[in-house]
């Protein structure tokens, strides 16, 4: 053994102290004060959290924070909760990484979120405005001066040799008393000239500044974009804030509907873009009430549990018979097989993904043009190949995982039960399935059931390697028979080119159900063996 | 102190002739089989790695040049960089997986406390929720903590160490709950009535019998983080932060310029520690340690 | 060993600690600092300006934005992100304010960025002109336009001297030389990817039988009326089954493959962007680059793609980002990026003054060519078309059946 008693603790010293559970309140123990160094820290950096929180109007951090820190403080100076003091650190991590995203999943679940629906009202309004002003066409760029007059930002050009000066309330009126150098003004009386740094100071005032050219709205306005050059614009829509509507120079009225985010007229055209809105149950019922979906979705729903049950049965048959057969000192170098068989292991899945989809090219990959000497195989081309494929490559990908646990649980079997078996003359291989097998299933089980909801949401491997395909022909959504059910949404909320994040988190949500209640049988099952063990 | 019975309870005499084939020697030719399995894909990859400016699967014809080069550029480029902060976040969230995961797999297997069954389960059935698409919250949520913990946001090594912490409990405390189980309650007994508290029991005795298992997890939290790259490149916005796997990722994803070649020396490069790794950790698996724990 | 495993934590939490109290005075020196008024007195602005560009770019805009802070005082950020992601990360990071000032990226993006509301508008204005026309309507929407172009790019025909010299006028021609040339496997290489396929490959061959993408208005813009059903798209579907069964075109031969053929001399001809011509260059290969030959008897036309920057419209930077938009459009900038990157610059002036016969056949090449749609439609366009040419090149769909279905799909989604 490599760790030698150097380092082992008094574990079992001799004392006359009577048995406690716990050292939280034995000042005796130098545990005790290692705790208490411990707890201050957490404090200090909680309570640190907590104040920048304050400063920040976090307030839900805020309250998170000051609940987990009271429930630390609770475990580790209570004699009670023993179990608490071993779960904390882990949970913590738990709600804050896996829980607080669900729940923000399931929120954006509800909502439009996506493509055209990406900010709130207000950014969209904005936006709208920014992108319908337009150069009215034919007006010349103007050298533009930027002042201030009285605190407010006003422009300065020289339109035909004669200095004229606007604000936000004032048209652009003749200022005959400016000076004006090389066509630019360079002085205003009763105002300042903003040097660069100053206009970058109050750029949004400057930038977001229309002056009439004239006491007619209808001739436009004076603008810039980068403080140097001004232009005449005018607006193809004006938004009218009480009515919540924008009205084109056609006279078509876009009015804000609350329940799509949108700017809508009355012939159905909108405008863009539009905001993000709560839809309720609408990303939910999407799944069941679209036609498109009905054809193939009970075939990927079959392929999906199909590839995940197979996917695990086959990695775990070969990583389990590798674990077991080279549990065997008499297998020389069986450290360095053990080290190679894990290579698939060690490198980037996604490559290996890439590289495999080179291996079956149809034409000029390595396996039918020279293991099969130039066959013409369709390994993903074709349906039922491309599943046998997807399986082959999974198996690959995924064995050594299970070769490693496996190895790791063989040696929680105790030596006595084997050699008790050898003495009652059972071969190996009845050992296997009498012994080895079902002890080990016990400790493993749960971990074949991760595996399944693993394999069930196996997106990069379908995408890497098949992209879904060989694609139904003429499907109305880009779905192929090796797409299994995330692909597929994947598929549906992405790849049709919007996003629709709304609706990938309301099915995201569906799938967890889906895995989570199969998972849970899976697991009642499980109790049950252990139970007869 | 090498034992003289094996795992399989016969004894270590010499076999010979038809007996050796029948019980071992097939083995060797077994293992060489799975290698070749193994070993076949990754044979592009370092053909590729060996030849500059080449494709990756564009030819059959295998290592027909041999260069240097690639590896030597990697030096150039920002891979020292990531494999150093690849490293540093593996290891944390190795080391941060096996203390959580134990520590939650000794409540479980120790402690009798309410919802004890049901929060096994449910640690379990958590971990299958389908974060690939959660992106957009996980991004919120680094903002979010970035903004209250300076340390904690968007290119942070912690944060995504932090964030894979997330995940220890679940399959790991699932695996290590197992194999705490297969430790005789006697053996807490015993220390308990020498005077041992619920701590001393747990990092003195149980963590010492249950090494392989740490060893396991811990091996398979490291390669988890080192190869992960969906949640990272959320959090890691700037190629000085990445690690290894966005690193590669980024090089891969290049639709039409692909450094292939020096993706693929990369790769192979990036392979060592795992396998170093686990020829390491080795001893620990599949030590024995258990047994010889036990019988103390 | 003592230690409760509490103690890993707060080694972690000391290291935080510490950490928290070095950076969070340096945590405001955020790039939308506005500076401070005592350098009034100089000209030059101050701050910092984030870009986003893709690994392509990084070195060709840190320098660039070495000369812009030589001329501004700004410094620009560049910051690098996968070309596979920087859209979308853009499309999710803006709007929380933790986004870049501007972005580079091909003008598909142009659509996406709009509906998005992510794009700002930009005014050319008098300059406009000065860039190629294509280039200004690739990177605009209904007359608004989004960003500021700076190259062009497109597919043309590589010839591999060594194994033809002359090329014929038809594309029928063209591969009866090709099978005939020495040591070709094969007459031409297209590259075809996979399962989603490639129409951006296919396209100026799709073009030469006058089944363009979009309908275009009478200003030249693209609606979002499909064009490229009825009798010219059908033709053009049996014409791809043909050359499936004639085994000029495969769903096998992906980027890599087709790369790798035309480099290993097994193929005298390949199908390409300027993207790859650095590496046959960088092989010693004496390479033509020439318009393509038409299929279908009108000319070829492919898609003009344009690179361009994007400001964010959420950008809090606006008027040192509109600087350096400005300057993107310079002669000068036009020049360097074209220097560093080999594509023809958008700017008219910067274009006509280059001297490289590869840049001019490409140049050649796109002469027909047409701009990557922007508009919004174009992404479900991608999804069905592509799926559709490989169903005809695998033989698993009827051409003109699988053609028809495929315009009704992308139609149903419009």
């Amino acid at each position: 053994m490599s760790t030698e008693p150097t380092t082992q603790p008094p574990r079992l010293e001799q004392t006359t102290q009577p048995p406690r559970l716990s050292h939280a309140r034995d000042i005796s123990r130098p545990g005790f004060y290692v705790k208490l160094v411990l707890m201050m820290l957490v404090n200090a950096f909680g309570v640190y959290g907590i104040m920048a929180s304050y400063g920040l109007e976090e307030w839900g951090v805020l309250a998170f924070l000051v609940v987990a820190l009271i429930v630390a403080d609770y475990v580790y100076f209570s004699k009670r909760a023993l179990a608490g003091k071993y779960l904390y650190p882990g949970l913590l991590f738990l709600v804050v990484f896996q829980i607080y995203v669900m729940v923000t999943t399931a929120v954006v679940s509800f909502t439009n979120y996506g493509d055209g629906h990406n900010d709130d009202k207000e950014a969209a309004v904005t936006q709208i405005q920014r992108t319908s002003d337009r150069r009215v066409d034919g007006t010349p760029t103007y050298p533009v001066t930027v002042l201030d007059r009285g605190g407010d930002v006003a422009f300065a050009i020289v339109d035909d040799g004669t200095p004229l000066v606007g604000d936000a309330d004032e048209p652009l009126t003749e200022v005959p008393d400016a000076t004006v150098t090389d066509g630019r003004v360079t002085e205003v009386p009763g105002a300042d000239v903003l040097d660069f740094a100053q206009i970058q100071e109050r750029q949004d005032e400057v930038l977001s500044l229309r002056v009439d050219v004239t006491d007619n709205p209808d001739d436009g306005w004076l603008r810039t974009d980068n403080a140097s050059t001004a232009y005449i614009a005018k607006s193809l829509l004006v938004y009218d804030e009480a009515a919540d509507t924008f009205t084109d120079p056609e006279g078509k009225v876009y009015l804000a509907d609350p329940d799509q985010g949108l700017f809508v007229a009355e012939d159905g055209s909108s405008l863009l873009p539009g905001w993000r809105v709560t839809v309720g149950f609408e990303n939910y019922t999407v799944m069941f009430t679209d036609s498109r979906l009905a054809g193939p979705f009970a075939s990927i729903l079959t392929w999906t549990f199909a590839f995940s049950i197979l996917s695990v049965l086959t990695t775990f048959a070969l990583g389990l018979f590798l674990a077991v057969v080279f549990n065997d000192a008499r297998v020389k170098g069986r450290r360095i097989y053990r080290a190679l068989f894990i290579l698939p292991y060690a490198f980037p899945g996604f490559l290996a993904a890439l590289v495999w989809r080179g291996l079956l090219n149809e034409d000029f990959g390595y396996i039918n043009e020279v293991l099969l000497g130039g066959a013409s195989i369709p390994w993903l081309a074709d349906g039922n190949l491309a599943k046998l494929s997807v399986l082959g490559v999974n198996l690959w990908l995924g064995f050594p995982y299970m070769f490693l646990v496996a190895t790791g649980a063989l040696q929680a079997i105790p030596d006595e039960l084997t050699e008790a078996a050898v003495m009652d003359g059972a071969g190996p291989v009845r050992r296997f399935w009498r012994i080895t097998l079902p002890l080990l299933l016990v400790a493993v089980a749960p971990l074949l059931i991760a595996s399944f909801a693993f394999n069930f949401n196996n997106f990069s491997l379908i995408y890497m390697l098949t992209g879904g395909g060989p694609n139904y022909p003429g499907a109305p959504l880009p779905i192929g028979e090796t797409d299994i059910l995330i692909s597929m949404i994947y598929a549906v909320a992405f790849e049709s080119g919007i996003r629709r994040y709304g609706l990938a988190s309301a099915m995201s949500i569906i799938i967890f159900v889906v895995v989570g209640l199969v998972s849970w049988l899976g697991f009642r099952q499980t109790r049950k063996l252990e139970e007869v063990m | 102190m090498a034992r003289k019975t094996l795992a399989n309870g016969e004894n270590d005499t010499r076999l010979r002739g038809a007996r050796w084939w029948k019980e071992v020697g097939w083995k060797h030719v077994f293992a060489i089989l799975v290698i070749i399995y193994c070993l076949f894909p990754l044979l592009y990859v370092i053909s590729a790695s060996l030849n500059p400016g080449g494709t990756l699967t564009g030819s059959n014809d295998l290592f027909s040049t041999f260069s240097g080069a690639n590896y030597a550029n990697l030096l150039d480029t920002d891979y020292p960089t990531w494999a150093l902060n690849s490293f540093i976040v593996s290891s944390a969230t190795a080391v941060g997986t096996v203390v959580m995961a134990a520590a939650a797999a000794y409540a479980f297997s120790r402690f009798r406390f309410k919802g004890r069954r049901g929060g096994l389960t449910t640690l379990l059935i958590i971990q299958m929720f389908p974060q690939m698409l959660a992106f957009v919250a996980i991004f919120l949520l680094v903002l979010t903590l970035g903004e209250v913990f300076p340390f904690l946001g968007v290119g942070s090594n912690l944060q995504l160490i932090a964030i894979y912490l997330g995940g220890a409990l679940g399959s790991n405390t699932f695996l290590m709950y197992g194999f705490f189980n297969t430790v005789p309650d006697s053996i807490d007994e015993a220390a308990r009535i020498d005077g041992a508290t619920h701590a001393q029991i747990f990092w003195g005795i149980i963590m010492r019998l249950v090494t392989p298992i740490l060893a396991v997890v811990g091996l398979l939290s490291f390669v988890a983080s080192y190869g992960e790259f969906i949640l990272a490149r959320i959090v890691l916005s700037r190629p000085e932060n990445y690690t290894l796997a966005v690193g590669m990722y980024v090089w891969g994803t290049d639709e039409r310029n692909a450094p292939w070649s020096l993706f693929a020396a990369g790769a192979v490069v990036a392979a060592i520690p795992i396998i170093a790794l686990f020829l390491y950790l080795q001893k620990y698996i599949v030590g024995g340690l258990l047994a010889g724990g036990v019988k103390g | 060993m003592r230690k409760s495993f509490l103690a890993a934590a707060a080694v972690g939490l000391s290291l935080t600690l510490a950490a928290c109290g070095g950076s969070s005075s340096e945590s405001t020196s955020a790039t939308s600092e506005p500076m401070a008024s005592e350098s009034s007195s100089a000209p030059m602005a101050t701050g910092t300006l984030t870009i986003w560009v893709d690994e392509s770019r990084t070195e060709t805009f840190k320098s660039i934005g070495e000369t812009f802070m030589a001329e501004t005082g700004v410094s620009l950020d560049v910051v690098e992100k996968p070309s596979a992601d920087l859209k979308n990360d853009f499309i999710r990071d803006a709007p929380t304010g933790q986004g870049p000032d501007l972005i580079v990226t091909a003008n598909d993006a142009t659509g996406d960025l709009v509906a998005n509301g992510l794009a700002a508008p930009l005014e050319l204005g008098d300059k406009s002109d000065a860039f190629s026309e294509a280039a200004v309507r690739a990177v605009s929407l209904e007359g608004q336009v989004y960003g500021l172009p700076y190259a062009i790019e497109n597919i043309g025909l590589v010839r591999n001297n060594a194994m033809v010299q002359d090329t014929p006028e038809t594309f029928a021609e063209l591969v009866e030389q090709g099978r005939a040339a020495e040591g070709a496997e094969f007459p031409i290489v297209i590259q075809q990817g996979g399962d989603a396929g490639d129409p951006y490959h296919l396209y100026p061959l799709q073009t030469s039988f006058g089944a363009d993408v979009f309908a275009t208005d009478a200003n030249g813009d693209y609606t979002s009326e499909l064009a490229m059903g009825g009798p010219e798209g059908e033709a053009f579907a049996e014409w791809l089954k043909q050359m499936a069964d004639e085994d000029v075109l495969s769903t096998s031969i992906d980027a890599d493959k087709a790369k790798q053929a035309f480099l290993d001399g097994t193929a005298p001809y390949i199908v390409t962007g300027p993207w790859y011509v650095a590496d046959f260059l960088a092989a010693d290969m004496d390479i033509s680059v020439l318009p393509i030959p038409s299929a279908g008897g009108e000319p070829a036309a492919p898609f003009i793609g344009v690179q361009a920057v994007f400001m964010s419209s959420q950008s809090e930077n606006q008027l040192l980002a509109q600087q350096f938009i400005d300057f993107m459009g310079t002669k000068e900038t036009q020049d360097a990026l074209y220097e560093a990157q080999g594509r023809t610059p958008a700017l008219t002036e910067s274009a006509e003054a280059i001297d490289d016969p590869i840049v001019a056949g490409f140049g050649e090449a796109g002469a027909n060519g047409q701009s990557i749609p922007t508009i919004p439609e174009m992404a479900t366009v991608w999804t069905y078309w592509g799926g559709a040419e490989v169903s005809i090149l695998n033989g698993t769909a009827e051409p003109v059946e699988a053609w028809q279905t495929m315009i009704a799909n992308i139609e149903s989604n419009f």
